[in-house]
């Protein structure tokens, strides 16, 4: 089961592929450095770029901007308590704190570690993980692809908390997006109103800048935040020097890991819920509690060794089921799927050195994580706090253009993603979630053309889709993630009706 | 800060909720004239984005009766539109004046009208952007971008 994991080893050794997981880490740290621009952000721009390249070389790309970027918003938020992504949130609590007390450096030094470690434990996951689960998912037939693909969009939509109705009515979006252009069993012409440009349906890419890179661009214009900082003032010192001082850590990094991991497989949980966990756990069992909030870097480590623990577990669900643990793990697909690599059970049997090669980059872009991000650089990514970010924003809007530009190249896809950006501008604004929009377009496609091919195997009889035990399982797992919330959220209700002096929120300790 | 809106019907999930049905209505029709298989997952998208319209809309209106403000979406409208405008503008001039001069001009001029005004800054980032886009784009990948439809007559 695992001998493919060794024979995808040399491929990614190459000089490209290697080069490009180098790349990809420094552009992640430099993006995820700077406030208002996220993984997700980043790899939507990159995804157009990476058409004309080898599938290894763009996925090392993602691979490593994704690790980058879960790291790099430790930098705005241990030293200006603005988390560079939404992953970062629980990295201020302690890391300002720290950095206020002249010891920023470190502060950093303490989060590149924690990443790299957390990065590296979420690799070994997805390698131990995902081969065997996609055994089983060879012995599914349509329907049972069928209802995985249900299963895939009710849990992202109830799992990632929220309005159920807005995360609804972007799935059902999402899908509707997906069967624009001819009909792929009849031909039938729907909804291109004559325009040859979308006949083979509307390109994911499009979908993909539009939604995830657009409303970052307008942020950054809105509103004029300073952002500068003093590089000099970090007291970073060389990194072999302040390791000895971390390895008190180890218990947290094990148990963040361990949240990281597990959130990172649970659909529509992220980043922000595991370091939030993973920084409440480590306080809880700390022996000092009291210093927690004021300064102590194992807050640091307790939130960016899960953050980043639950990266590539996030891709075991999306590589296996094609069902993305995270936003970003959506864009992957996304980005998998242009290189004509559907994810799902099929992908590990027809191109197994291109997913086993991938999860190799993961685990190497986590190690260099510590080269890359530490101690020479750290002062580095510090300045990049000081680009200003008006130019930062029409420089974006370029990358875009350029990018969607380049798929076909037509104006007709630009000014698509200009429509699908204000779209998404608007879903952002009034908190509809953006990842069921992505996963309708991926897995509204995949779920209608296996419908279409169950009910032709069942002689259009519709209960064709509940004849198997292993339908009849995803269909109870479908129900249940449905209803499971809604009953959390009822006895939650219920019980703070019974308890009306506790404020709600006030469970999760971390607003210190 | 701008006075709250009066008119129920003005709160910004409300008037959402109403585009949907809408723009959901109004692509019902074509799938009359599909065949029934073409049609399932078109038609069953659309009627429930309708129907879950319609429960935001009474949610929202819910909230409205009970005295709730509606969340503004943006804390500075006119910076929101000059952005999506300038951007529109940008798409716009790449068709029809060619991508070269109108990211020349752009890419200082987003920059400056959104609050970065250093003369040199600006044209040392708007050298080194287009010229990286020429070098990497144009001479390394030979990717050719739109020359503009007015030079093209």
């Amino acid at each position: 089961m695992y001998s493919d994991l060794l024979h995808a080893l040399p491929d990614v050794l190459g000089f490209y592929n290697f080069a490009a997981v180098i790349i990809g880490v420094i552009a992640g740290i430099v993006v995820g450095a700077m406030p208002g621009l996220s993984a997700t952000m980043a790899i939507s721009v990159l995804v157009p770029f990476t058409f004309g390249l080898e599938p290894l070389v763009a996925l090392g790309l993602m691979a490593g901007i994704y690790n980058g970027a879960m790291y790099g918003g430790a930098n705005p938020a241990g030293l200006l308590r603005i988390p560079g992504t939404p992953a970062a949130g629980a990295t201020p609590l302690d890391g300002y704190p720290t950095a206020q007390k002249g010891q920023g450096g470190y502060a950093l030094q303490v989060a590149v570690v924690s990443s790299a470690f957390g990065g590296i434990a979420s690799a070994f996951a997805l390698m131990l993980l995902a081969p065997p689960l996609s055994k089983v998912t060879l012995l599914f037939g349509p329907s049972e692809v069928f209802w995985v693909a249900v299963f895939g969009l009710a849990s992202i939509i109830f799992l990632l908390g929220g309005n159920p109705v807005k995360g609804l009515i972007s799935a059902c979006f999402g899908v509707f997006v997906s069967v624009i252009g001819a009909d792929p069993i009849f031909g039938t012409d729907r909804y291109t109103f004559g325009r040859l440009e979308i006949y083979d349906g509307i390109s994911i890419v499009i979908l993909l800048v539009g939604l995830y890179a657009l409303p970052p661009v307008i942020d950054l214009l809105e509103v004029p935040l300073k952002t500068e900082t003093d590089a000099n003032k970090l007291g970073t010192e060389p990194i072999w020097k302040t390791l000895p001082r971390m390895k008190g850590y180890w218990k947290t990094w094990i148990r963040g890991s361990l949240i990281g991991i597990w959130i990172g497989i649970l659909p529509g949980a992220g980043g922000s819920m595991a370091a939030f966990m993973s920084y409440n756990e480590a306080r809880r069992t700390s022996k000092t509690p009291d210093t927690w909030g004021n300064g102590e870097p194992e807050g640091v480590a307790a939130s960016e060794v899960a953050n980043n623990a639950d990266t590539a577990s996030a891709l075991i669900p999306a590589l296996t089921l094609g069902i993305p643990g995270t936003a970003v793990a959506a864009v992957m697909l996304g980005g998998l799927l242009i290189h004509g690599l559907q994810p799902g059970p099929m992908l590990f049997r027809e191109n197994p050195d291109i997913v086993f090669g991938f999860m190799w980059q993961f685990l190497f872009g986590a190690i260099l994580l510590v080269f890359l991000g530490g101690s020479l650089a750290t002062n580095s990514f510090a300045r990049l706090l000081n680009l200003p970010r008006p130019l930062l924003g029409s420089v974006i809007i370029v990358l875009m253009l350029i990018g969607v530009y380049s798929i076909h190249g037509r104006m007709f896809d630009v000014y698509l993603m200009l429509g699908f950006g204000a779209i998404g501008y608007v879903m952002d604004k009034l908190k509809f979630p953006l990842p069921p929009v992505v996963l309708g377009l991926i897995l509204g496609a995949f779920a209608e053309e296996n419908l279409r091919l169950a009910l032709r195997i069942g002689r259009g009889d519709w209960t064709i889709l509940f004849q198997n035990v292993t339908s009849l399982i995803i269909v109870a797992l479908t129900v249940a993630v449905v209803v499971g919330p809604l009953i959390k959220r009822r006895y939650l209700s219920r019980r703070q009706a019974s308890a009306p002096g506790q404020e709600p929120g006030s469970k999760t300790g971390t607003q210190d | 800060m701008s006075a709250p809106h009066t008119n129920r019907l003005f709160r910004p999930e409300t008037l959402t909720a109403l585009g949907i049905i809408a723009v959901s209505a109004a692509f019902v029709i074509p799938t009359f004239g599909m065949r029934a298989m073409s049609a399932l997952l078109p038609a069953a998208m659309l009627a429930g984005l309708i129907i879950l319209a319609v429960l935001l809309l009474l949610s929202d209106q819910r909230k409205a009766a009970a005295g709730e403000e509606p969340k503004p979406m943006t804390s500075a409208p006119k910076r929101v539109a000059g952005a999506f405008v300038l951007i529109v503008a940008y798409a716009l001039a790449t068709d029809f004046l060619g991508f070269y001069p109108s990211t020349a001009i752009s890419v200082p001029l987003v920059a400056w009208i959104f609050g970065y005004r250093n003369p040199l800054g600006l044209a040392v980032a708007t050298l080194v952007v287009v010229g990286a886009i020429w070098l990497i784009f144009g001479l390394g990948m030979s990717q050719e971008f739109p020359a503009g439809r007015f030079w093209k007559d």
